[in-house]
Order: structure tokens, then sequence, then C-alpha cells
């Protein structure tokens, strides 16, 4: 009796959750099934709606071998992939230890550098990028990776997240360790970081997505065409003289597969219990 | 040894001596225009140009940014045509006439000069040019018994006539109480660039001659009148679709058969190629009875950095990008129309075509350059926000004098 | 909490360092320069609270601007926040299918923009979009959407929660991994029902992640840009037109730097204080 229960609330949550995607997938199928059509008018599969519309008949990669043979899209994945790495690894470092520090010490100027944390988020890019590009061009970066990984190295909201999740760590395990003789640094590797595993693969995704996506910094940063990224890649293939639809989707769904493979894999590093020692801090 | 060592010196030297040109280009695509910056380097061995492409809706804002430093980079930037005024103005270009002689200037049409000009010192050298006309759709012409419209440069239609035939062919095909073909589309349906013409062809002028105000102008009752013919279109006759406010679905409606006209730019003779399905015709940018002819025009050009530290290879550059050679590979690769007549010259087996011949002979007598003025960035955008809400059925009179006020005070900085 | 000034600057030190550089400074420059005034030929000078007062007191187009974005941001915050709650809460368990069910709602976040304006442009067209070939499927009348003064800013929070929720959604299944497993085999010894759990165990103790999505979300939709920049510039009749875009407008066509930070500063302002707030409100409203 109770296991048909649950098969039934099993099957309740399948149908929700099915129904939900559905919202979510097809427009995106419709973007699919475009790029792997042959290129054509947008309009075609469009309207009226068949099941066409989003499974096409005569699938071809030629839009997708284009964008890698004629319009170097492997460049921009390549650059993208090296800037939004590299500034992952910086990130994570700093930030976490950064949360740490805001989660588990009171000391002089907290507050202040918590203020700090919170503003740097919350001011658009746009309003900083001409102070910005003085900066770098300055510290004689501008037109290097530098120039577009550093800026992004000290996230504000990834030290925000350490420091909520931090947070959570109870403090006594913490006391304990003291007491064993441990260092500070010690204790962020051997204890805080291990503990935080959910926390540091949503700051890496979260620092993957922003890199990947930015845009306009990277016109401004650098000027060489080797250092193209992906978005301006993508971006290009719209203007009001001409759109080429199967260049735009197809380079749009091969831009979108790392970050979706990102997610895919990472996935398995968000398993509950980990800190769920059942102290309470 | 001694030899590899002699090589590997000269090498090195000029690697040292390379010359790298720096260029912020429109973000075009790669294939497009790679060939041609190769072919530069191939003529000019030793010269390096480091070419960035910007695409089109970050492209002005890129500019401003970079500009604003000041430190003499991009060494050559591409101009949109009516922005010439406005970086001459703030001295980001370098003067043009010393190193362009009145015999080199003749290679472009006078129009595009005009346009690449800013109170009688040449800027911006021409890299290409445009025109607009009126396409149709023949398919559903013959289908709804509505006579093709004639084309040729005599038989130019009124905008009564225009509209006349959009009424006609603006059809529900399905009886839902909604249109499945529309009469006519536009193409930049707020664009000053394609809906100024229909103002001037009433005789209106779009701004005063020093460039620096709006009021009386886009505020005229000859202005005003060309503004609620085209409020009508879209809140009175409803032969328009409001909302399509993006020009490749514009071409999208009419290339699929969405739409019988589209009123667009020259470019779509060869962007209709990508819809295998449509027969279509060209008739000339249509008139207001009793009015004149009035076509729009304009297009690209290539600027110098006033502050460039490599002025002779800049120049270098310039004249080879918008010369003969460069821009003959440059239609075939893009199809945008050239803003130099030995251009159509030399490639009379696609110039030939009556489509092209017609744009051809309304660039060179009905065409009317933007104004020029240092504000046209600002100037267009509000102007932009008044067409669009006109098209969403604002009151034409009042939206444009409330645009004329802004305009005036934006423009004011510049007196 | 420990008492050290050594550790906790050790601690904060690299990203002070680096936030310092390449945020604070150029913050800083943008917010002085909210005080200056720029002649188009460049020469700027100081002119005190001169952009702020003629905003406030002389500027509809601010005031218009501020409305929308206000109304805007009061209602997508809370709608995404549901929605990615709700998605991560029904996909906290593993079951077969949870990985990809997450996948498919992460999918929007990883489309580039310039697409995602592509795909919802043609999905909404007012004419012959899919949309409306659903609706007419189902006997409902076709709608306008962004064509239409009454349903574009609509369209906008609709177009942003699709694109968002997963993403935020992300954030609540990482927080739901840390709350232990022993609480919930307690309750269940209890008998207690799902539905209690939730709102005794899961929903307290999500509350560090819920108080950080809410302030950045906040934050996020507030400098809503791009949707706004590449589908509807503001329109129909003004009636999306946010403040970043208003001040984008001044900033990059109007050169009009000192209007440009001003309202860039005001934003930043208001966003604080939503933040500070939200902030004690999720304190103080989930006790535990």
């Amino acid at each position: 009796m109770k296991s048909y229960k649950k098969t039934f609330a099993l099957t309740a949550e399948f149908a929700i959750l099915a129904a939900i995607s559905m919202f979510f997938i097809l427009p995106i199928l419709w973007i699919i099934a475009s790029a792997l059509r042959p290129s054509g008018p947008l309009y075609t599969y469009a309207n009226p709606l068949t099941l066409q519309t989003f499974f096409p008949v005569s699938i071809t990669f030629d839009n997708f071998i284009h964008i890698f043979e004629h319009l170097q899209f492997g460049r921009a994945l390549f650059n993208s992939l090296l800037v939004a790495g590299s500034t992952i690894v910086i990130s994570v470092l700093i930030c976490s230890m950064a949360g740490f520090g805001l989660a588990k010490f009171t000391f002089r100027g907290k507050n202040l550098f918590f203020i700090i944390v919170l503003i740097t988020f919350m001011v658009p890019f746009e309003s900083i990028v001409i102070p910005l590009f003085v900066l770098i061009r300055r510290l004689k970066i501008d037109n290097t990776y530098f120039a577009l990984i550093l800026p992004a190295a000290g996230n504000g909201l990834a030290i925000f997240l350490f420091r909520q999740f931090f947070s959570e760590v109870p403090t006594e395990i913490l006391e304990a360790a003291r007491i064993d003789g441990a260092s500070w640094t010690r204790i962020y590797r051997k204890i805080i970081l291990p503990l935080s595993i959910p926390a540091i693969v949503t700051v890496i995704v979260m620092v993957f997505m922003f890199q990947w996506n930015s845009l306009f910094w990277p016109l401004i940063a650098t000027h060489s065409s080797r250092f193209e990224v992906v978005q301006v890649a993508i971006a290009s293939h719209r203007a009001t003289e001409d759109t080429s639809w199967a260049n735009l989707f197809s380079s749009a769904i091969a831009g979108s597969m790392p970050p979706i493979f990102l997610f895919l894999f990472l996935q398995k590093y968000f398993v509950r219990g980990i800190s769920g020692t059942g102290l309470k801090g | 040894m001694r030899k590899a060592f002699l090589l590997g010196l000269l090498l090195l030297t000029t690697l040292l001596s390379a010359a790298s040109l720096e260029v912020l280009w429109m973000g075009w695509p790669k294939d497009q225009v790679l060939p041609l910056i190769d072919e530069f380097k191939k003529q000019n061995p030793g010269i390096e140009v480091d070419i960035q492409l910007v695409p089109f809706g970050q492209l002005f804002q890129t500019i401003e940014v970079r500009l604003s430093s000041g430190d003499g980079t991009p060494d050559v930037y591409i101009v949109d045509g009516p922005n010439t005024a406005s970086y001459a103005a703030r001295g980001f270009l370098l003067p043009l006439d010393d190193h362009f002689s009145a015999g080199e200037k003749a290679s472009w049409f006078s129009s595009s000069i005009a346009a690449g000009s800013y109170r009688g010192q040449f800027y911006s050298v021409p890299y290409g040019t445009s025109s607009a006309g009126l396409f149709f759709n023949k398919e559903i012409f013959e289908k709804y018994g509505v006579p093709l419209p004639e084309e040729s440069l005599e038989a130019r239609m009124t905008w009564d006539e225009v509209a006349e035939l959009a009424k006609k062919l603006t059809i529900d095909t399905d009886n839902d109480g909604r249109p499945d073909i529309w009469g006519l589309v536009i193409e930049q349906i707020d664009r000053p660039y394609l809906l100024f013409p229909l103002a001037q062809s009433l005789g209106a002028e779009v701004l005063s001659p020093d460039g620096l105000s709006a009021t009386g102008y886009i505020t005229s009752p000859k202005f005003v009148e060309a503004a609620t013919f085209y409020w009508r279109l879209f809140n009175e006759w409803k032969v328009s679709p409001q909302g399509v406010n993006d020009s490749a679905i514009a071409r999208e409606y009419f290339g699929t058969g969405k739409a019988a006209m589209l009123l667009g730019n020259e470019w779509n003779i060869v962007r209709m190629l990508k819809y295998p399905a449509i027969r279509f015709g060209l008739s000339p940018f249509p008139i207001f009875a009793g009015g004149t002819a009035v076509t729009p025009t304009g297009s690209w050009h290539v600027g110098i950095n006033s502050k460039t530290q490599k002025q002779e290879l800049a120049l270098k550059f310039v004249k080879y990008i918008t010369g003969k050679e460069a821009v003959i590979q440059w239609y075939k690769a893009n199809g945008v129309a050239p803003a130099r007549p030995d251009v159509y010259d030399a490639l009379p087996e696609v110039f030939q075509h009556p489509m092209w011949q017609m744009f051809l002979q309304e660039m060179q007598t009905t065409a009317v350059t933007r104004p020029l003025t240092p504000g046209y960035s600002q100037y267009e955008l509000i102007l932009r926000e008044a067409f669009n809400a006109i098209h969403y059925g604002a009151e034409p009179k009042k939206t444009l004098e409330d645009a004329a006020k802004k305009i005036d005070r934006e423009l004011s900085k510049y007196k | 909490m420990f008492r050290s000034n050594k550790a906790g600057w050790f601690f904060i030190l690299p990203a002070f360092v680096f936030l310092g550089l390449f945020k604070i400074v150029p913050i800083g420059v943008s917010v002085l320069e909210s005080l200056r005034q720029t002649t188009y030929s460049g020469r700027s000078y100081f002119v005190g609270f001169e952009n702020y007062v003629y905003l406030f007191f002389d500027d509809p187009a601010f005031w218009d601007s501020f409305w929308i974005t206000l109304f805007y941001s009061l209602i997508v915050n809370p709608v995404i926040i549901i929605v990615a709650l709700a998605m991560a809460l029904l996909l906290n368990e593993n079951h077969f299918f949870t990985k990809f069910f997450r996948t498919v709602f992460f999918l929007p976040t990883a489309i580039s923009f310039a697409v995602v304006s592509v795909i919802w442009s043609v999905v909404l067209d007012p004419y012959y979009g899919l949309a409306n070939s659903f609706l007419t499927l189902f006997g409902l009348p076709a709608q306008p959407f962004f064509a239409s003064t009454a349903q574009a800013l609509g369209c906008l929070v609709f177009l942003n929660v699709w694109r968002s929720a997963g993403y935020w959604m992300m954030y609540f299944i990482a927080g739901l991994q840390n709350i232990p497993d022993t609480l919930y085999q307690a309750a269940d010894i209890d008998g207690a029902s799902a539905w209690k759990k939730t709102w005794k165990i899961t929903l307290p103790l999500l509350s560090r992640t819920f108080s950080f999505v809410l302030v950045a979300n906040t934050a996020f939709n507030f400098l809503t840009f791009a949707p706004v920049y590449i589908i509807t510039k503001g329109g129909p009749r003004g009636s999306t037109n946010l403040l970043m875009y208003e001040s984008y407008k001044s900033a990059f066509v109007n050169l009009d730097m000192g209007r440009a930070s001003a309202i860039t500063t005001i934003l930043l302002g208001i966003i604080l204080v939503f933040s500070l707030f939200e902030l004690k409100w999720t304190k103080a409203g989930f006790e535990y």
C-alpha cells in the first residue's frame, strides 16, 4: 500500500516536471532543429506549427562545419574556455578565503568590507567600463588575456555565497581543531573547503557563466581578433543589413555546449550530507 | 651556420620593424572580411593588420569607449556615415583634404563625399552606399488579381496608390479576423533613414541648416502630414503590421510570402536569394502626389584616428580598402552597394540588372543624404522613439513636438 | 565567530585587493562622474548635485522609467524566486530523472542572449508566432505580446523567468544539499508529512541560501538591460524603458556621462537599500 502510494507520487512528480520542462525545452528544440536544417528562411517551419518545427526531417551538420572551418569559431571557444578556466581558479581561491573571513571572524573593517562586497555586484558593468579601460591601459595589460581574466577574478557574488555557506559550518568543529593546534590556513583547507563542495561547485558554474556570457568587456579590453570570445563571435551574426540564421543558431548551440556539459558534470558533486553531521552551529 | 644566423637576424629585424595597424571594423562575417585583409598584407609585405570585428549591437559603444581614451588607437575605424560630423566635431577624425586630391574624391558619388564631410572638410572615406525602393511579391499580386506595378522610374507610384494596393493585398486567408498577408512591411520601421524621404518628398526639411534645431522642421505641417500618413498605415488602414521592429524579421515576412510589399534597401536584391521561392519586382521609392522624388542614401565610411602614430600606414590601408579592387571584392562577398561609380562599370554582369540600374539612377539623381549634425546619434535616437510611438498609434503632431523639444535640448550642447 | 584582526584580514586580503582595484576604483570614478558634466569636446567640470537635482525635479523621462523599473522588479523578483525554489524542491531527491530535468531547466541560461532574443521574438511574434499558434489551437484569442503597451513588460518578466529561473534553481539545490539528512529521518519517525517537512525543516534551514538568492536576484533584476536593448528598445511607447536602458542612452548616445552616472548611482542606492532590508528580513523571518 505504502509503496503503491510512493510510486504514484513519483509518477505525479515526473509528470509535473515533464510539463514544466516542455516550456523550457520546446523553444530550444526549435533552434536546434533550425541549426540542423540547410540554411534557409526562419519562419518556414515556425508557422504553421507542425512536428517538423521541432524535429528536422533531413539533418545536416553543414552549418556547424561552416562556423568552425570558415568563421574560426573554434578559436573563440578556446579563448573563452581559457579565460573562464583561469578566472575560476583565481576566483574560487580568493573568494572562498574572503567568504571564510567574513563568515567566521570578527575583525576591524569587516562591515565595511561586506558592504564593498555587496556593492560590487550592484553596479552595472556599463557604468564602470571607461574607468576600468583606463585602468588596464595604465597597468599595460590591455589586449592580453590578463585584461579579460583579472578584472573578473574578484567576484562579490561569489564571496557572498561562500559567506552564506561557510556560516552553516558548525563553529564547534573549528574550535575543536583550534584546540588540537591546527592553524587557520589548515582549518580552511582541511575543514572548510571539504565541507563546502556544493558551494565550490556553484561558484565554479557562477564564474564560468559570468565569463562565458561576457560580451562588451572583451571588445573593449582586447582589440585583436585572436582574442575574440564566444559571445562576440555569436553576436556578430546579427546586423541590420543581414542576419545569418544558420550561423547564428549553430554558433549559439555550439557555444552553449561547454556550460551545459560543465553543469551536467558538476552535478555529481551536489551531494547531500557531506556537512550533514548533525551538528548545528 | 652563419647563414642561419643571418637569416635569423633578418627575421628578427623584420619582426621588430613589422608595423602593425590597429583597425576597428564592423562585425561582418570573417570569411568576407579577412580575404581583403590578407590581400593587403600580400601587397604590403611586413605590414601587420590587427583587425577587430565588432558586432553591430556593440559597435558604437565600443568606438565611443576606445576613442574617449584618446591614445591614438585604433588607427583606422569604421564610421557610420552620419556619425562623421560627431566624430569630426570632437576631434576624433583626421581631416583628409590634404591626403585626397579633388581627382581622387571624384571616384565616389558626390552624395557619399558630402556624407563624409563636415564644415567643408573631408573626414571619412565612403566604403559603401545605399538606396531603397518598394519591393513587391509578384505571386501575391497575381494570385489576388491586382495588376503588377511597373518597374521603371517613370512609373513611380504615389503613396496614395501604394496605400490602395496595400489595402487590397492585406488579406485574411483563414477568416480569423486577423490578416495573414500584410499589404506593406517597412524594413526599418522607425529609422529616420527610411522615413525622412516621405516628408522630404512633400518638401519638408528635417533639421535646421546649421544642424542644431529641430523645432519648426520636424514639427512643420508637411512633416506632420507625412508622419500622419505613416500613422494611418498601421492604425487606420491597418495594412502594415505593428511591432515588426527587427529588420531581419521584416525581411522574413516579405521573403516567406507574408507581405505583398516591402519598403526596403537595395541589399534585398542579394538577401532575397535566401528565399528561393519568392518572385519579386522592384518599384521606385514612392512619392506623395505633386511632390518631388527623394530617396535615402548613405552607408559605412572609413575614418582615421586624428591621434594615430601611423598616419602613412593608415592612409595606405584606407586607400586600399576603399579602392576599386577591394570594393569589387567586397561587393562580391557582401552585396552592399558600392559608393564608387567605377565599380558599377567594372561589374556589368551584376549591375546591368534592371533593379541595380534603377538604384544607380536613384543614387545619382534623387538621393538625399541624412542631415549633417554633430548630434546625429541623439537626434536619430529621439526620432526613432517618436516614429516608433507613432507606428504604435501615438498622435503624430504631439509626438513630434515633444521629440523636437528633446532634440533641441540635446543639440544645444553643440552651440 | 572568532575575534582576530590578523586572521580576518589575512583571509579577505587577496579579494580585497582585486575588488578594490578592479571594482571599487572604477565604481568610485563613476560615482564622482555623477557630480560632473562633460562638454561634447570632452572638457569636464564639477557641478555638485546638479545632475541629481535635474533628474529629480526636471526630468519626467527619469521618473517614468523609475516607476517602470520598480514595478518590474517587484513583480519579477518573487516570481523568479518562487519558480526557482519550486523547481529545486521538486528536484531535491535523487531519482533517475533528477539530473536530466535539472539540466533541462538550466538550458536557457546557457544559451547566448543574442539567440534568446531571436527565440522569443519569433515565438511571441504577434502575427505568426508559435505562442499564438498554440493559443489559437486551444481556441484562445491571439495576443500582441511585445507589440502592446499593456503586455510588453509582462513579456519581459516572462522572458527573464524563462532565462534565469534555472540558474537560481542551482543555488537552491546547492543549499538543499547542506541540510542534514538526520533531521528528515527524525521527522519521518515522528510521522511528519512531506508538506510539513518542507515548511518546518527545509525552508528554515534554507534561509541563508534564500537570502543570497534574494539579494543577488534583486540586483540582477534592477540592472536588467540586454532584453530591453535588443528586443524592445524601451517600447512600445516607453512601456519597457527600464532605468538601465535610460542610463545607457545617456552614456553612449547622448554622451551625457553625468546623467548616466547619476542614474546608475541612484540604482546602486535603491538596490543597496532593498538588499539591506532583505538581509534583515530573511534573518528575522526564518528563526532557527
